[in-house]
């Protein structure tokens, strides 16, 4: 599309950190302005750099600035943007926020007010997919007619796991695999359920043994096309957060990967959703799949599909937000190679995955054949609590899905943060471990695997290497060595 | 005592010496010799030798006030230099302690006491050379030498602490 078919010519982009950066390289792939709104702390950020105009933005605080739609509307008519791409988190999901910017008279770069409302509420998208006739998983519900629960409750297919109706947190959750323990299961359920929240009210689903995290990315068009581009799997979780993805899933036999792919695109058919968004499942080691949830936005993990079909998302995002045909129909949409994304935190994995915090003194981003990093840090920033600990990732692609492997385990040591404790070197440990090299995880893969967070053994000569670079590096110890030179080093001196 | 740094809620007592064509890292009760050369990424090149090979490892060094982020063969780690000053400091809170310093940049000749010895006023404590000259360190007064924090041969800056002397039972018997 030539720049003056555009319906806008300015983009403002409402997000920060690596995210922005990376929606700033389509906005100016496209030919348009970049736009972008910031915090103080963030005044050094590459975001900024990479704008062509930065409007400040304040708030109580840093992420209070980010969340304020009405100060980022202002910002987005001063600069003279005709559109906003919320990114992911802050207002990406955000209804209200994304009707304020239509009614200021700007395109919303995503669903429709009304898709983002449905799709968002977890009770409401899944009576929608299962209205629509998609898999969820089977279960039962007290409160739709409590006399006849336990009968219910009996055909939904063995092992399930039953939840109290008010819970969280996986608390007085219990898993049941023989039906003649059920009703006494619902007992203990109930009487934990009332102890923990006050509310002895359950619900009872099918339980998926070793559950993989299988999603789809999806397009949809105001001229009602949708086509997936394949599935991610993102099973390697810590504590409900995904850190490694990679496309495509080793657990999909092509049959059940064009059937889940097709699956998706069926929902967001549906739906008619307008945008980029993906569809996410439990996957059963049976090969059983059941609707999880949708996001309506840009995904963290959306590079690993990029990296296989060749499609910028980002940039799909903007011309669908333009009103755009797709240019593609999804026999043109192919997968490639194989690509594997590594989320560099902030945080330290042997003390419980605790965020810390530090200057970027140093930042060498990977580099080398099939490595793409979205970084959104800079040396001389500061990484502070004040922002999801997320600084960078990593991404990798191979030929193949060992190529990728051995790319990453490359680019993973060669990276360099320093002042900051980062998850890297966790992030090889787990990328190492044979289960993940048989490609053989599911969601409770890391809590059963908790010696992968601790830190590696010193030998003695590492030991001495370290001591004997810190005390060099170190101003007082160097002096004092270097003020007396022995007889030896004074004819080394000599020498030269 | 000596400098040392604090590393992976561990303490490492070290020392550093000139060797003839670069350092030497004391560290348990071993002399470590290496070298430490910048590399023409901005990066460090360090020497040593393992089964008798010389070794090159490529490192990042980055220093903030006292730390120092070492990034090693995939690693990052974080070490924390404590001036032998404020570990002195740390060790004798009460504030009993006399420090023996350096009067000028030098290194110890030879050590005429231990950790514990009883010493009287002008007793010799220490030999050190310095600018080709040699000096002897005499106790100041009456006490017991608390800590020894210089190994012979190793050199020091000018007001480099040497030895810790602390009264002979003057606090016990003021307190009993």
């Amino acid at each position: 599309m030539n720049t003056q078919d555009w319906p806008f010519d300015t983009v403002l982009v409402a997000n920060r950190g690596e995210i922005a950066v990376r929606i700033l390289r389509s906005i100016h792939a496209a030919g348009l302005r970049g736009v972008v709104v910031y915090h103080a702390a963030d005044r050094l950020s590459p975001a900024v750099a990479a704008a062509d105009v930065a409007v400040e933005i304040s708030g109580e605080t840093p992420v209070a600035a980010y969340l304020d739609g009405a100060q980022i509307i202002q910002a987005a008519c001063e600069s003279g943007a005709g559109a906003i791409h919320p990114g992911y988190g802050f207002l990406s999901e955000n209804a209200p926020f994304a009707r304020a910017v239509a009614e200021a008279g700007l395109i919303f770069v995503g669903p429709t007010p009304e898709q983002i409302e449905l799709m968002g509420d977890k009770v409401r998208a899944r009576a929608f997919v299962e209205k629509a006739g998609f898999p969820v998983a089977p279960s039962a519900i007290e409160d739709d007619d409590p006399a006849t629960f336990v009968e219910r409750a009996r055909e939904v297919p063995f092992p399930i796991l039953i939840k109290p109706a008010a819970g969280g947190g996986g608390k007085g959750m219990r898993v049941v695999r023989d039906p003649a323990d059920l009703e006494g299961e619902i007992e203990r359920a109930r009487s934990e359920g009332q102890r923990y929240f006050g509310d002895g009210r359950l619900y009872v689903e099918r339980y998926i043994e070793n559950p993989r995290h299988i999603e789809v990315q999806i397009l949809g068009n105001s001229h009602g096309n949708v086509v997936h581009l394949f599935e991610r799997e993102c099973s390697v979780q810590r504590r409900f957060q995904k850190i490694i993805e990679e496309t495509p899933s080793p657990a999909l036999t092509p049959e059940i990967r064009s059937k889940i792919c097709e699956t998706a695109a069926g929902i967001a058919r549906s739906a008619g959703y307008v945008n980029a968004g993906t569809v996410e499942f439990i996957y059963g080691e049976g090969g059983e799949f059941y609707f999880l949830e949708t996001n309506t936005r840009l995904q963290v993990e959306h590079p690993v599909t990029e990296q296989i079909t060749g499609v910028d998302l980002a940039l799909q995002q903007l011309c669908i937000a333009a009103g755009e045909p797709l240019p593609f129909s999804q026999d043109d949409i192919t997968s490639q190679g194989h690509s594997i994304e590594f989320r560099i935190y902030a945080e330290d994995a042997a003390a419980g995955f605790t965020p810390t915090t530090g200057p970027v003194l140093q930042w060498t981003p990977a580099q080398g054949e099939g490595v793409r990093m979205d970084s959104g840090i800079a040396q001389g920033q500061a990484v502070t609590a004040a922002f999801d600990p997320m600084l960078a990732k990593l991404i990798v692609t191979g030929a193949d899905r060992e190529q990728a492997c051995a790319r990453a385990d490359k680019a993973l040591r060669e990276l360099v943060l320093l002042g900051c404790k980062t998850n890297t070197s966790f992030l090889r440990q787990v990328l190492n471990h044979p289960a993940f090299v048989r490609g053989d995880v599911h969601t409770g893969f890391l809590d059963a695997h908790p010696e992968l967070a601790q830190e590696p053994e010193l030998d003695t000569l590492s030991l001495n290497k370290l001591l004997a670079v810190a005390a060099a590096m170190t101003r007082p110890m160097r002096d004092v060595a270097d003020a007396v030179p022995t007889m030896h080093a004074a004819m080394g001196e000599w020498r030269n | 005592m000596r400098h040392g740094f604090k590393f992976q809620d561990s303490e490492y007592d070290v020392g550093l010496s000139r060797s003839a064509d670069g350092y030497r890292l004391h560290h348990d009760g071993q002399q470590w010799p290496f070298t430490l050369q910048p590399s023409e990424d901005g990066g460090w090149i360090l020497g040593s030798r393992a089964a008798g090979a010389q070794v090159l490892d490529h490192l990042s060094v980055a220093v903030d006030g006292d730390d120092v982020h070492i990034h090693l063969d995939g690693q990052t780690y974080t070490l924390r230099f404590e001036h032998a000053l404020e570990r002195l400091a740390q060790l004798n809170e009460a504030g009993a302690a006399d420090a023996i310093r350096a009067t000028m940049p030098g290194s110890l000749i030879s050590l005429a006491v231990a950790s514990g010895d009883s010493v009287k006023k002008g007793q010799t404590l220490l030999v050190m050379e310095s600018m080709k000259m040699e000096t002897t360190i005499v106790a100041p007064r009456d006490g017991i030498i608390a800590e020894v924090l210089v190994d012979a041969g190793q050199t020091f800056d000018k007001d480099a602490v040497l030895l810790a002397l602390e009264p002979q039972d003057s606090d016990a018997e003021a307190s009993a």
